[in-house]
């Protein structure tokens, strides 16, 4: 461990201890607020994370994916259409990740087995998901906009002996699964990604395709699990969104979240951890939109600006920070026996 | 066939014909390349409308009826056609112009969105007579586009931030920031509910052609195409484009200043993109109101997709659409298929384009078919059979699950048979595809399909929803399938000993 990483551990440490002195010190009032606050974050920062992760397989993988968005909505489609039937969230789930994991596996096909262009196959994707939920949603629910009420919802984990301590219980003591889920994921997708044979493959895949061909591995095979495995997690992202803190599907609900997904991820340098990071953060600024409406309605006129600015940060963040560096055999067809 | 890695296509060996503009045209129509890229994405249309009344059907809608509809709306209503044509084929042209340098300009609609504003302030704010008003209303509107679209030119030149990303990110911003604009906190809303700005200067509005719909925008379109068209093949400009599109360190070798020209295609891309809304905004509106593009910029991408980044394909591309729009409300109206069926419908065209080898692929089987039909006229049948059979059984495999989740009660058991339905649509799928390219993997895959049939029908009788049979006699068809092509193989394999 060099100096320069040493110091920004001692910095994070010191913010955090400072946030917690800050935070005990402030009045019950003040410390529910700002449990509130976290609680929000994590709401609105979970269909992100699990989006964005997803996207990280993908692209990792040396495919890219844009089509996130449409991925998103089918999930988001689906969850509802199959618990509404159901009256079973968890069914609603599985049809969400198997929703999300086809049109991920269409997109696969077109980009891996058919060579076709990654980002004009995501486009479609995008396209055929947006037309394709909506349409369904007229099928299923004989209405335009807005589906049906659904009655079963995931159901959230309530944690009874923290529910009056000040700050904790308005922050974690009601929690989705979902949520949960999002940071065993984060966990399980470094382990994956780091030390499974696997994730190592993958990871060739995206920066060296030929090094794995040569190894022997099957690199059409490896991208296209990373595709599918990006769609099955934006299928949870969707679902949550439409059976998780809300309860119906809308048209187009997702409103852009497919894509400041993608931005978390280009955000987080294509890794689990800097994903959960940019992913909570622009789940912070989703949170601080509601609760500047509640709580310090003087700044609404500027509600617009504080939704614009995750995707200003990114722009800045690749423009003037550091660059980010994707996987270097990205949206590069893999042919075997290539010339040059 | 892989047209969209040389991005100068063949065409520029046809532009030494000699001779009048009929003459090239006549060459340029008669040359290969240019028979392959109709071919190719006529070739897309279809599949995409196949699969899409495989939806429809799937749906519960007649795609026969709507698809008439369709094409009677579309024909019928021709200037309605030409003007949803006009905005999609200026944002289409700013989509391929980017694409020829190599660039992906995936934000057009937030160019649009800010070419827009910048038009609707001339034109709402200031009075100017009224040949004047339009023209200098468009001219900013397309230096504000330009301008929105330099910034992620710069980056992309000088910092490296790649384009797909900086655009869509600033063409969020774009549509929250005018929408804050025109909104009740904003310095140029009416006062009224709707987020809007006051109507324009009626010396702003461009004038209709004929009709209701279509106007002035279309000849700007046209004009438009005739611009880029000349920019692209005639211009010095446009070939250190090409060039840079093409091969970059070649350019750069050539002495074209790269980072200068990606600046440069960015600027022209988004000033095409701010034109497209700039028409749109004083010709089909008298104010900007919040959110008025319904993904313009979005089916802008598709038309250059469809139009393979030629200026004339992208007018052919976007009166496509145009047609698909206007037919659509029309299919809406008399055949019950709610519009969004169109966006379907463009998802899917765009799915086929960006997959050439899929129609290749067809092609290349149906020729092996057909020399495999004359040597081995036995086997062919019972091969093309079991291929009809397999989308049958993506067809039947999709409906019976349908059918079962409308009627019966939703039980464990019932899920479960819903579910090997859905597997066995998508196994299907790839019985037609073995079959179809003559790979011996397709008989075991039958024999799944056959299982798969057999599960189902005994989880759904399990779940108490009674005997169904479809799900019994398809299983015994399959079964019957695989019995036949065990025996072919037996006998090819015999015949392979014999020789």
């Amino acid at each position: 461990m060099n100096n320069r990483t040493l110091y920004r551990r001692i910095g994070v440490l010191a913010a955090v201890a400072i946030g917690i002195i800050a935070l005990i010190t402030l009045p019950e009032r003040q410390q529910n607020i700002a449990g509130w606050l976290v609680s929000t974050t994590l709401q609105m920062a979970t269909p992100l994370v699990l989006t964005g992760i997803g996207g990280m397989y993908s692209e990792r993988g040396g495919v890219v994916n844009i089509g996130l968005e449409g991925m998103m909505l089918m999930g988001a489609f689906t969850g509802a259409a199959v618990t509404y039937y159901v009256r079973n969230p968890w069914w609603g789930i599985l049809g969400a990740v198997a929703a999300g994991g086809l049109l991920a596996a269409v997109h696969g096909v077109v980009c891996v087995k058919y060579k076709g262009d990654h980002i004009v196959s995501g486009t479609g994707v995008i396209l055929f998901g947006t037309g394709f939920s909506t349409l369904m949603l007229q099928i299923v629910w004989q209405r335009q906009g807005q589906g049906e009420l659904i009655r079963d919802t995931i159901p959230d984990i309530v944690i009874e002996p923290i529910q009056d301590i000040p700050f904790l219980g308005p922050a974690f003591s009601v929690i989705s699964p979902v949520v949960i889920f999002m940071f065993v994921l984060t966990i399980a997708s470094w382990y994956i990604l780091y030390r499974t044979p696997f994730g190592l493959r993958l990871r060739a895949a995206g920066e060296d395709p030929s090094t794995l061909d040569s190894a022997g591995a099957s690199v059409e095979w490896t991208r296209f699990i990373g595709v599918v495995i990006s769609g099955c997690l934006a299928g949870i992202g969707g679902a949550y969104l439409s059976i998780g803190f809300g309860s119906a599907f809308a048209k187009e609900m997702t409103s852009g979240r497919g894509f400041i997904a993608l931005a978390a991820m280009i955000f987080g340098n294509w890794t689990p951890s800097g994903v959960l990071g940019a992913g909570l953060f622009f789940g912070f600024l989703d949170g601080l939109n509601y609760f500047i409406q509640i709580y310090f309605p003087i700044l609404l006129p500027f509600a617009n600006f504080i939704a614009m600015l995750p995707y200003l940060l990114v722009v800045v963040a690749l423009g003037f920070i550091r660059r980010s560096i994707p996987p270097k055999g990205i949206a590069v067809p893999y042919e075997k026996e290539r010339k040059g | 066939m892989n047209e969209m890695d040389d991005a100068p296509t063949p065409d520029e060996e046809v532009m030494v014909v000699e001779g009048g503009i009929f003459d090239q045209l006549l060459a340029k129509i008669k040359s290969q390349g240019f028979r392959n890229q109709v071919f190719w994405s006529l070739g897309s249309i279809l599949l995409a409308l196949v699969v899409a009344a495989v939806i429809m059907l799937m749906g519960g809608y007649n795609p026969g009826a709507a698809f008439m509809w369709l094409a009677v709306g579309a024909i019928s209503q021709m200037d309605q056609v030409l003007w949803y044509a006009s905005p999609l084929i200026l944002a289409g042209l700013s989509v391929a112009l980017a694409f020829r340098c190599g660039l992906f300009n995936i934000g057009a609609e937030g160019q649009l969105y800010i070419g827009a504003m910048a038009t609707a302030l001339v034109a709402y704010l200031y009075s100017f007579p009224i040949l004047l008003h339009p023209l200098l209303s468009l001219t900013v509107g397309v230096l504000a586009g330009a301008g929105w679209a330099f910034v992620p030119g710069l980056l992309k030149a000088y910092r490296g931030a790649h384009e797909v990303v900086t655009t869509m990110m600033l063409s969020y911003a774009a549509i929250l920031f005018t929408s804050w604009l025109v909104g009740p906190n904003g310095p140029f809303w009416d006062g009224s509910m709707v987020p809007q700005t006051p109507r324009f200067y009626d010396s702003a509005l461009l004038p209709l052609l004929f009709g209701d719909y279509i106007h002035f925008g279309f000849i700007i379109a046209l004009l438009a195409v005739f611009g880029v068209d000349y920019l692209i093949n005639r211009t010095v400009l446009g070939y250190e484009l090409r060039a840079v599109g093409h091969n970059i360190d070649a350019a750069e070798y050539a002495g074209i200043d790269s980072k200068k020209k990606v600046v440069t295609a960015l600027a022209i891309s988004g000033g095409l993109s701010g034109l497209a809304g700039s028409t749109e905004i004083i010709g089909t509106y008298d104010r900007f109101i919040a959110n008025w593009s319904a993904g313009i910029g979005w089916d802008g991408i598709t038309v250059a997709v469809l139009g393979n980044n030629n200026p004339w394909g992208v007018l052919a591309g976007g009166i496509f659409f145009g047609a698909l729009k206007a037919g659509g409300n029309t299919m809406q109206t008399l055949a019950n298929v709610p519009v969004e069926m169109v966006k379907v419908i463009q998802g899917l065209v765009v799915l086929f384009v960006a997959a050439p080898r899929i129609i290749s692929w067809l092609m290349k089987h149906a020729q092996e078919n057909k020399e495999e039909a004359v040597i081995r006229p036995v086997n062919t049948l019972p091969r093309f059979l079991a291929a009809f059979f397999g989308l049958a059984s993506v067809f039947l495999g999709l409906g019976t699950a349908r059918t079962v989740l409308l009627t019966a009660t939703p039980t464990f058991w019932v899920m479960v048979a819903v579910v090997v339905l859905l597997l066995v649509a998508v196994t299907s799928v790839l019985v037609f595809i073995t079959e179809y390219s003559r790979d011996p993997r397709g008989s075991t895959i039958l024999l799944i399909i056959a299982v798969g049939w057999l599960e189902a029908a005994i989880a759904f009788f399990v779940g108490g929803g009674g005997i169904e049979l479809t799900s019994i006699i398809m299983a015994f068809i399959a079964f019957a399938f695989w019995l036949s092509m065990q025996l072919l193989r037996r006998n090819v394999i015999k015949e392979g000993a014999e020789q």
